[in-house]
This record gives C-alpha cells, sequence and structure tokens, in this order.
C-alpha cells in the first residue's frame, strides 16, 4: 500500500476513550496501526521542585496528591524511605494497617480497570457492574480514612487513623460479598465469547520484551514473569504474609485481565488474613523533623505495578530531591511496540490495559496561584454545590434518590 | 384522498411513528439500564433530549458540504417513514401496498445507512471518514443476509408484499416454525443494521468518538436521532409482521399485539446490546458471512423444497 | 542467587576504578559513588551483558551544584538495584543516550534533558517531555538555581530581579 492510503488519526489529548490527557498520534492503513506516537506530559505540574520547598510530612500530603487511585501506595513508598532515612522502625500494628489499606486500594484500582477495559471494548454492562461493586470499596475507604480516594492514612513514622473492631468487621463483610463477585467475573472473562473475541491476542508482549521494555506489574506478570515487589523486595509485612504472585502466560490483553481478576481474590485473602493476625499496640511512634542525610530508593508494590521513590536528605527539614517512578511511567515505553501491527479498534484496549495513569506518569498536582484557598468542611461543601446549582435554576435538593440498595 | 394523507401523515404513519420511536428508546434505554443495575431515564428523556437539540446551535464544518450535509438528515427519516407506509400497523392492511413492496422496503432502509456513510464522508473529519468506511463495510455484512432471511418467507407465502405476507401466515399460522432460522438471522442482522451493540463498530465511541456522526450538531443531530429511533420501530415491525403474523382479525386488538409484538422483539434486541461487547468490523463481516449468510441461504433451500413438496 | 557482596567484589575486581566506589546500603541495594562519564561507559556494557542488569528502571537527574548528577536505577532478575551514578559539570552536560539498549529510558532521558538541560547524545529525535510547547529555552526548573517564584506563567519568561541574579552569580 502507497502512503496515499495511510490516515493519521490522533487518539487524545482529548477522546472518549481517554480519561485523562494523552495524545497517540496513530496512523493508519486502513485498519491496521502502522506507526504510534505516544505523547504524553499534558499533567506536569512541577511537584518534584515543589517537594524541594516543602518539608516531610507536607510533602506527603503533595505526594498523596500524585493519582488519584494509587494514592496510598505513594505515600506508602515515601513514608518507608523516609522512615528508613531516619532509622526508625514502625509499631507492627501500623505496618499491618498499611498493608490493608494498601491491598483495599489495589481492589478498588482493579475494579476500576475492569471497567474501563469492559467500557473501552464496549461492553457497558460488565463496566457498571465492577463500578457497582467498587463502590462498596469504596465506601470501606471513605470509612478507613474518611475519604473516597486520599485516604491520608499513613505519616512519617506509621499511620494516622487505626482500624477498630466494627471496622474490621465490615471489612470482612466487604471482602465476603466482594469474593463471590470477583468469582463471577473471573468466570465471566474464561467464558464469554464475545469478551474472549475482543481481548485475546491483543497487544501481545513476551516475557523476553516485557524485561526490555522495562514492564511493571500485571503487564509483566501477565508475560509470565513474577515479578512483585511485595515478593521480591518485601515491604512493610508482606514477609510475614502468605500470598501467591499471580502471573499469565497468555502475554496480551486477556492475561493482563485474567491476572487482575487472580490478584483481586489474592488481595481479598491478604486482607483476611491481616485482619486476623492484627496485633495491638500503636499505631505510631515518634519521628524526628530533621531527616539525617542520605540517600534511600524505596520500592513498593503499587496496584498498577512498581513503585520507586528516590529521596535524598540533606539534613534539613526539607528533602534535596525526591524523585518518584510512578508505575504507568514504567509500563508506557513498550506501549508502541504492543500497538503495531494491530486494529485500530484494539487501540483503546491496548492503551486501557496496562492501566495508565497519566497522572502519576506525569506526577503532577494543582496549585492554584493567586488565589486565597480556603477550607470547606464536607457540610459546607455539598451546601455550596446545591446553591451553586439552585442560583442557575436546578434544584438539586428536591431530586429524590431512591435508598441506596446496599448490594452486600 | 383526505383519510389516506391523515393516515400517512398521523396515523398510523408519521406521526405515530415519531412518537412511538420516541418511547421505543426510552424502553429501549430503560431496559438497558435496569440490565446494567442502573436506574434508567425518565419517560420523558428522549423527548427532552430531542427538544433540546432542536433549540442548539447547529455547527457545519467549514471543509463539509453545505447542502448534501444539511439534506441528508431529511432524507434518512424520510425514507424510514416512507417504509413505514408498507408495514402493516392498524388492521390487516398497511396504509399503501403492492405486489413487491417488500423489496422497496428494504431498499428505502438501506438509506438511512447509506445517508449516514455520506454524513460521514462529507463531514471532513478523520474520525467520521473512519466511521463512515465503517458503515458501508458493515452494510455489506449485514445486508445480504438480512434481504435473503426476510426474503426466504416470501417464497411461501408465494407473494412480494408485506401485507400479503402478513395475512398469508396469518391464516397458517404453523408455517413460521419453518421460518425460524430466518428470524434469528434477521434479528441479528437487523441488530446490525441499527448498528447496536455488538455490532456499533462505526460509532464506537471509544475508538472514533462517534463515527459519522461526529460533525453533527442541533437540529440536524436532532433529525439522525430521530431518525435512528424510527429506524428501530420499523425493523421491529417489519420483524413481527413477517415472522409474528398472529391475528385477531379486530382492527384495535390486533394494534394492541402489534404493540406487544414489537416491544418484545425490542427487548430481544436490548437484550443482545447489553450482554455483549463490541465486535470489531472485520469480526463482524467475518460472523455475519460466515454464519448468518450460509443459515439464510439454507432457509431459502428449504424453503423452496418446502414450498415444492407441499404443492403450494 | 548472587549476594549484593558478590557482585561488588566481582566488578571491583574486574574494574579497579570501581574499587571502595560501591557499597551495600542494605539488602537489594547497591549504591555507587558519582563516576566520570569514561568510568561510567566503561562499566555499564559489562554490567548489562555479563551481571544481569539489563533492565533499566529509572534515571534520576539529580543537581550537585557545580555538577549534574545522573543516577541510574539498574535491576537484575533478583530484583537487586544497583544505583550507578554519573556525572557531567553543568557548563558541558553531555552524557550518551542508553535508550538503545534499554528503551525503558527514552522518556526519561527527554526527562533529563527538559529539566535539566542535559544533553543526551544519541537520544533519537521526538517530542519533548514533559514540558508544554513554548517553554522558554534555556530555563531548566529542576536545576537548584531556579525558582519558580521568577516564573511568569502568563507571558512564559523567566524574569529574575537583578540583584538577585546577582547574588546567585556572586555564590558561583
Amino acid at each position: 500500500m502507497s502512503e496515499y492510503n495511510r490516515v493519521v488519526i490522533p487518539i487524545g489529548p482529548q477522546h472518549p476513550s481517554l480519561k485523562e490527557p494523552g495524545c497517540f498520534t496513530v496512523t493508519l492503513d486502513g485498519e491496521k496501526i502502522v506507526d504510534v506516537v505516544v505523547g504524553i506530559g499534558y499533567n506536569h505540574r512541577g511537584l518534584e521542585k515543589a517537594c524541594e520547598s516543602r518539608n516531610y510530612i507536607q510533602i506527603i500530603y503533595l505526594l498523596e496528591r500524585i493519582c488519584g487511585i494509587c494514592s496510598h501506595t505513594h505515600t506508602t513508598a515515601f513514608c518507608q524511605g523516609v522512615e528508613e532515612l531516619a532509622g526508625i522502625s514502625i509499631p507492627r500494628r501500623a505496618a499491618y494497617i498499611r498493608v490493608i489499606v494498601a491491598e483495599i486500594e489495589r481492589l478498588h484500582s482493579h475494579l476500576l480497570w475492569l471497567g474501563v477495559a469492559a467500557h473501552e471494548i464496549g461492553f457497558d454492562t460488565m463496566f457498571m457492574y465492577a463500578w457497582r461493586d467498587r463502590e462498596a470499596v469504596l465506601d470501606i475507604l471513605a470509612a478507613v480514612g474518611g475519604n473516597r480516594v486520599n485516604y491520608g492514612i499513613n505519616t512519617i513514622g506509621g499511620v494516622r487513623r487505626d482500624i477498630d473492631d466494627s471496622l474490621r468487621q465490615d471489612i470482612l463483610k466487604m471482602t465476603d460479598a466482594l469474593q463471590e463477585q470477583v468469582k463471577y467475573y473471573q468466570e465471566l472473562a474464561l467464558t464469554e465469547t464475545t469478551l474472549a473475541a475482543r481481548l485475546a491476542g491483543i497487544g501481545k508482549l513476551s516475557g523476553e520484551d516485557a524485561l526490555k521494555y522495562g514492564a511493571v506489574g500485571p503487564v509483566i506478570r501477565a508475560s509470565g514473569i513474577d515479578f512483585d515487589i511485595r515478593a521480591v523486595d518485601p515491604y512493610a509485612v508482606y514477609a510475614e504474609i502468605p500470598f501467591k504472585v499471580i502471573t499469565d502466560t497468555h502475554a496480551d490483553v486477556f492475561g493482563r485481565t485474567v491476572v487482575r481478576i487472580l490478584e483481586l481474590l489474592e488481595s481479598i485473602e491478604i486482607i483476611r488474613f491481616c485482619i486476623k493476625n492484627m496485633p495491638d499496640g500503636d499505631i505510631v511512634t515518634k519521628a524526628p523533623r530533621r531527616i539525617p542525610a542520605g540517600e534511600v530508593i524505596s520500592r513498593t508494590e503499587a496496584p498498577r505495578g512498581e513503585d520507586i521513590h528516590y529521596i535524598r536528605s540533606n539534613g534539613t527539614e526539607r528533602p534535596d530531591r525526591v524523585r518518584v517512578r510512578a508505575p504507568s511511567e514504567a509500563n508506557w515505553h513498550a506501549m508502541r511496540h504492543m500497538l503495531l501491527g494491530q486494529y485500530l479498534a484494539d487501540a483503546p484496549i491496548t492503551i486501557a490495559a496496562i492501566d495508565p495513569c497519566f497522572s502519576c506518569t506525569d506526577r503532577a498536582i494543582v496549585i492554584n496561584s493567586g488565589r486565597e484557598t480556603e477550607l470547606m468542611d464536607w457540610p459546607r461543601l455539598r451546601q455550596y454545590s446545591i446553591d451553586w446549582y439552585k442560583k442557575r435554576g436546578i434544584d438539586v435538593a428536591s431530586i429524590k434518590i431512591p435508598e441506596r440498595r446496599m448490594y452486600f | 384522498m383526505i383519510l389516506g394523507l391523515l393516515k400517512i401523515i398521523v396515523f398510523p404513519g408519521f406521526m405515530f411513528l415519531t412518537v412511538y420511536g420516541l418511547l421505543f428508546e426510552y424502553l429501549d434505554r430503560k431496559v438497558h439500564a435496569r440490565l446494567q443495575n442502573r436506574i434508567g431515564p425518565p419517560w420523558y428523556q428522549p423527548l427532552a433530549d430531542f427538544l433540546k437539540l432542536i433549540g442548539k446551535e447547529t455547527i457545519i464544518p467549514a471543509d463539509a458540504n453545505k447542502t448534501i450535509f444539511q439534506i441528508l438528515p431529511v432524507v434518512s427519516l424520510a425514507a424510514v417513514a416512507a417504509a413505514f407506509v408498507y408495514v402493516p400497523v392498524f388492521g390487516k392492511a398497511s396504509i399503501a401496498s403492492f405486489q413487491g413492496d417488500l423489496i422497496v422496503v428494504l431498499y428505502f432502509l438501506s438509506i438511512p445507512t447509506m445517508c449516514l456513510f455520506l454524513a460521514g464522508w462529507y463531514s471532513r473529519s478523520v474520525y467520521s471518514t473512519l466511521g463512515s468506511v465503517r458503515t458501508l463495510t458493515q452494510m455489506f455484512a449485514y445486508e445480504v443476509p438480512l434481504f435473503m432471511a426476510l426474503l426466504a418467507p416470501a417464497l411461501i407465502a408465494k407473494t412480494w408484499s408485506v401485507t400479503g405476507m402478513t395475512a398469508f401466515y396469518a391464516e397458517h399460522p404453523l408455517y413460521i416454525l419453518i421460518n425460524i432460522p430466518a428470524f434469528i438471522v434477521a434479528l441479528i442482522a437487523g441488530q446490525g443494521k441499527l448498528e447496536r451493540v455488538p455490532f456499533d463498530t462505526p460509532e464506537a465511541e471509544t475508538e472514533i468518538v462517534a463515527g459519522p456522526l461526529v460533525e453533527y450538531s442541533g437540529r440536524l443531530l436532532a433529525l439522525f436521532r430521530i431518525a435512528v429511533d424510527c429506524e428501530l420501530v420499523m425493523v421491529a415491525s417489519l420483524v413481527s409482521a413477517i415472522f409474528l403474523p398472529f391475528m385477531t382479525g379486530h382492527a384495535i386488538l390486533d394494534f394492541i399485539l402489534y404493540l406487544v409484538k414489537t416491544v418484545a422483539v425490542l427487548l430481544f434486541l436490548a437484550l443482545m446490546r447489553s450482554v455483549m461487547a463490541r465486535l470489531r468490523v472485520e469480526q463482524m463481516v467475518h460472523f455475519c458471512w460466515k454464519y448468518l449468510t450460509p443459515i439464510a441461504i439454507l432457509q431459502i433451500i428449504v424453503n423452496l423444497l418446502v414450498r415444492g413438496g407441499l404443492g403450494l | 542467587m548472587q549476594t549484593e557482596e558478590a557482585i561488588i567484589h566481582k566488578l571491583a575486581e574486574k574494574f579497579s576504578i570501581l574499587k571502595d566506589k560501591l557499597y551495600v546500603q542494605r539488602s537489594k541495594r547497591i549504591i555507587s559513588e558519582f563516576l566520570t562519564r569514561e568510568e561510567f561507559e566503561q562499566v555499564l556494557p559489562y554490567l548489562r551483558d555479563k551481571m544481569g542488569f539489563y533492565r533499566a528502571s529509572h534515571v534520576v537527574g539529580t543537581d550537585e551544584g557545580e555538577d549534574l548528577g545522573f543516577i541510574y536505577l539498574l535491576t537484575n532478575d533478583e530484583g537487586i538495584i544497583l544505583a550507578l551514578k554519573e556525572k557531567a559539570p553543568k557548563s558541558d552536560p553531555k552524557i550518551s543516550s542508553l535508550s538503545g539498549d534499554y528503551p525503558s529510558l527514552e522518556f526519561h532521558e527527554r526527562e533529563l534533558v527538559s529539566l535539566f538541560g542535559a544533553e543526551v547524545e544519541g537520544l533519537p529525535a521526538g517530542p519533548s517531555y514533559p514540558l508544554p510547547d513554548g517553554w522558554p529555552e534555556g530555563n531548566y526548573p529542576l536545576r537548584k538555581e531556579w525558582n519558580p517564584e521568577y516564573f511568569d506563567q502568563n507571558t512564559m519568561t523567566y524574569n529574575p530581579p537583578i540583584d538577585d541574579k546577582e547574588k546567585e552569580g556572586g555564590k558561583k
């Protein structure tokens, strides 16, 4: 085919299949992809520079806002890095709470991914089901940390909030109900023919290539390589927890789906184990304001893969350099390789299959410049939004929402 | 004369078609939503959407051919409305009928698809062009099985008029059993014609935004939307007229029966849309030529044999 | 299974320049001291081909005062991270691109170009990342002397006050 038959299609920066800005300039020959330029960086807002002018406690909250989904993993990586620098060890109960929240976060993230992936291939029913189940997980996260995302659990030297007995019961109840649902999804993914037709053989990435391009998380595990930081370089209390590293040999989008669904089940088991074996005791130890000079490389396994934080301290209250290598950042490199030679119809699901988080990639934060900021508590925020709509002639308060059915 | 005009314009013609189309859209969305565990829209939502779109600004791309861009939605709606004249709704007979109107109806039904193709082509946007190409590719896939599936029953009925076929099968209801494979083919191919999941590649929003309609807005989009709704009614009516021709002989009862039958077809289409993922365009073509077309051909052969064997 | 000590021992044996420049920080972490570009390029192929450090997780850019530092985080199959450091003076911040052997470093190297002003030789042409189009040349935000308060987002210009400039010059 000649050059003239080629069409260049921009997927992004604004596109219905992308939930965040990124730009994939796809060159098509008919429906086949012959070239891709991956354009990212739309979310860069200078977080690392911002870290250098803040103290360690402030940075926790800054880093929590790198990503709306895996916010806990970033603070875990940062806090454990700083703790290593300061030479303090956290109470065991705090470590257990960190793991519990991290695994609930993984449930939340994987369910979200399942929904998004289903939506990308036009299977909206699955999308709605997965996100309905995710609501229950978010409710638990809100109960644990007071917020649906950005739970503010971690602090240097431990955690800020305890998980009490009634909450533990709620979590167990949630995991029981969720386990059934996830098993249903597992069956669905393995048997539904249109789903398999759309997922199998798409976005092939052999184990060799996965290593070469530095893929991490479910992407590399779906290529048959058991690389999981929780097992390779255990942090918190993962060394004490019996769990399987899920791998799959399909090496395509289907494999990544299977890995994520099985990881959901594995996470549920980890949560149960932690809740059962959680010791009593303090949840935080005292940490110094000034962190001794030194450098540290801290790793955690985020829902999307390996999260690396490089922290260098110069002995003052502020770090000298903080560099976050979020998991999505590592998975981008193989994207071009995975997309080439595919149909355009498969591009969205291939992109979605690495569970890209553009904010993570670009490490972003919104800083309102030149405007007074003020704190609003929850009822006031709610009132504000109701008034905002009222001004425009819509009375939100009058809309009757049927009492929420608890599915669990 | 005036009565005939009223029939065409008001009932059971154009006005009824549009109102029923909006109702169909509501039902479709509501059922879809309930299957997905959502609440779904209120009954007036399609009408509200339509009215709101009517009130919006219409933007025509600078590169597009203005006349064609504006005419296409109207042509598309008109074609569906014209086809509806030949389908029996109220009573035994349609508003107009003649020997061979089945073919005319099928061709009228192809016009909206062609309009969609042209709409995308003349919009001059990469997304819409790609959507147009997909629309056309898909059309070549489902059109053949759909035509054959609808023509097969005509062989037994020995008439090429929709009204005539309905009358024949109403008298000999057992013959419908022979046509069951064709019925299934027609329903699936009809889903392709209507460009709904799993055959909605032309407007796959996660790939090419909205396909051919990506540049349409305001009034023109509203017209296209209503044309699509009417097409849904049209396909449901045609399929139920040919494959579910149960009649009581009483006009009002028959009309109620018509509503029940079309809604049943719609529910099936909505179910199909809810439980499947979108196929790729080449998977869709494969499926249509590999499974639907052979089944339709087989149906024609069987029907020819039945016709010869029974000495009809 | 190679232990961290064994890796260091093997490397120090092979390269005299690496003697006393590597240490084990804790399990799974080997940190090096800053090497010059020549030393770095001498060591790297051996690490990649013979020692199993064929995965690169990341390259961290740092500001070392007079120099720019580049910390390559290399990983082997056992999950050991070897942080190999390279240094180049700010006046001539040239390093060679590793994106041929480690494709995973391409975006990170682009970042070094945009944010630190490093000159990465051999980096294939491509879009700048992650700074927006129209970012003024010569502004490298992650260098310590660059102060975000002096940057005007509306005009995309960097305007440090005159005396501040002198002060900075004086520091140097």
